[in-house]
């Protein structure tokens, strides 16, 4: 016996599919970068420190409006690492890191405009909320993304309605 | 504040975040047995009845990176196992059913018993082996130990098999 999926699976048949190793190497690039930001913001070079943000803001937006498949690191990824490592066990959805980017862009943008704004400490505290969930992506495989997903879900801020689909 | 200082600061949220990260990891695909309430096919509105020997009883979303993955697991293990059925609920559609089930985390899987009990939890990706050693428990054996189980054993296939 066995085998099934019940009527309110998702059913997602066309969406693009991604290396799964992809977007956790350009997670880790970009959890180093927002180090960099927290080590220049800490040492008072607040302007540097904004535009390497307003820079990893732009990535995350990139990533956000073209789609995880189409960041650049994904690109660096599939030139220089992918050649170098076994070829992948399974390919993963590209939804998940998409809206995962889209997470990353909310935390940076609302850091970068506190900074614009001269809120004290802002692009600092910014850049170490987004560390913390880029470099659990990157070495922990743990989807922040994911999980704020699942919580909308259960806070009814989706509101997608109980519809249930007949199989 | 001087670099020396800021590096410190910086070498400690490095630390605090592995930390965390181990721990998280640590709890990953736990099964953890419980003794917990019946469910029914009808309460997460399955549309194949339950096992009768055991369901694993998996719940995503749409938006989860490893639950297509869970699911393939699962179904193999299913598979081997006469009475054993996998039912995947997606959580997108059903936020009463993460909210009745307190789900925290997608993938969870709960191992039900022939009678529809929750014996078990698991948060996050599974290991196939734990997975199995829970499904032992209940007595469930996997498939080809009887040659009766064997011959009558046939597979349901729904239509929206996803993905």
């Amino acid at each position: 016996m066995s085998r099934a999926n019940s009527s309110t699976t998702a059913s997602t048949p066309t969406r693009p599919l991604l290396d799964p190793r992809g977007p956790r190497f350009g997670a880790m690039i970009t959890a180093v970068l927002l180090l960099v930001v927290l080590f220049l913001s800490l040492t008072g070079a607040s302007t540097a420190a904004l535009i390497l943000l307003a820079l990893i803001t732009a990535l995350f937006a990139w990533g956000t409006l073209a789609g995880a498949g189409r960041h650049p690191y994904g690109a660096l990824f599939r030139k220089f690492v992918r050649p170098r490592l076994a070829a992948p066990s399974e390919l993963e959805d590209a939804a998940p890191p998409t809206f995962a980017q889209g997470v990353g862009l909310a935390v940076t943008l609302v850091g970068m405009v506190l900074g614009l704004a001269g809120v004290p400490g802002a692009v600092g505290v910014a850049a170490a909320a987004a560390f913390v969930a880029a470099f659990l992506n990157a070495v922990f495989d743990y989807c922040l993304g994911c999980q704020i997903y699942l919580l909308l879900v259960r806070f009814g801020l989706l509101n997608r309605g109980a519809q249930v689909r007949d199989a | 504040m001087n670099p020396l200082e800021a590096i410190g600061l910086v070498a400690a949220l490095l630390a605090a975040t592995t930390v965390l990260g181990l721990l998280w990891r640590a709890r990953q695909g736990r099964v953890a047995r419980v003794a917990g309430t019946m469910i029914s096919a009808a309460d997460v509105a399955a549309t194949i009845p339950f096992g009768t020997a055991a369901t694993l009883l998996q719940f995503s979303t749409e938006l989860c990176a490893r639950c297509p993955g869970t699911r393939r697991l699962l179904r193999t293990v299913a598979d081997s196992r006469p009475g054993v059925v996998h039912v995947d609920v997606d959580l997108t559609r059903r936020a009463d059913l993460a909210n009745r089930y307190k789900i925290s985390q997608t993938p969870t899987t709960l191992i039900l018993d022939g009678a529809g009990r929750v014996c078990a939890h698991v948060g996050g990706v599974p290991n196939r082996a734990d997975i199995v050693a829970a499904l032992d428990d209940l007595g469930s054996a996997p498939r080809g130990s009887s040659p009766l189980v064997k011959s009558t054993a046939t597979t349901l296939r729904s239509p929206h098999v996803a993905r």
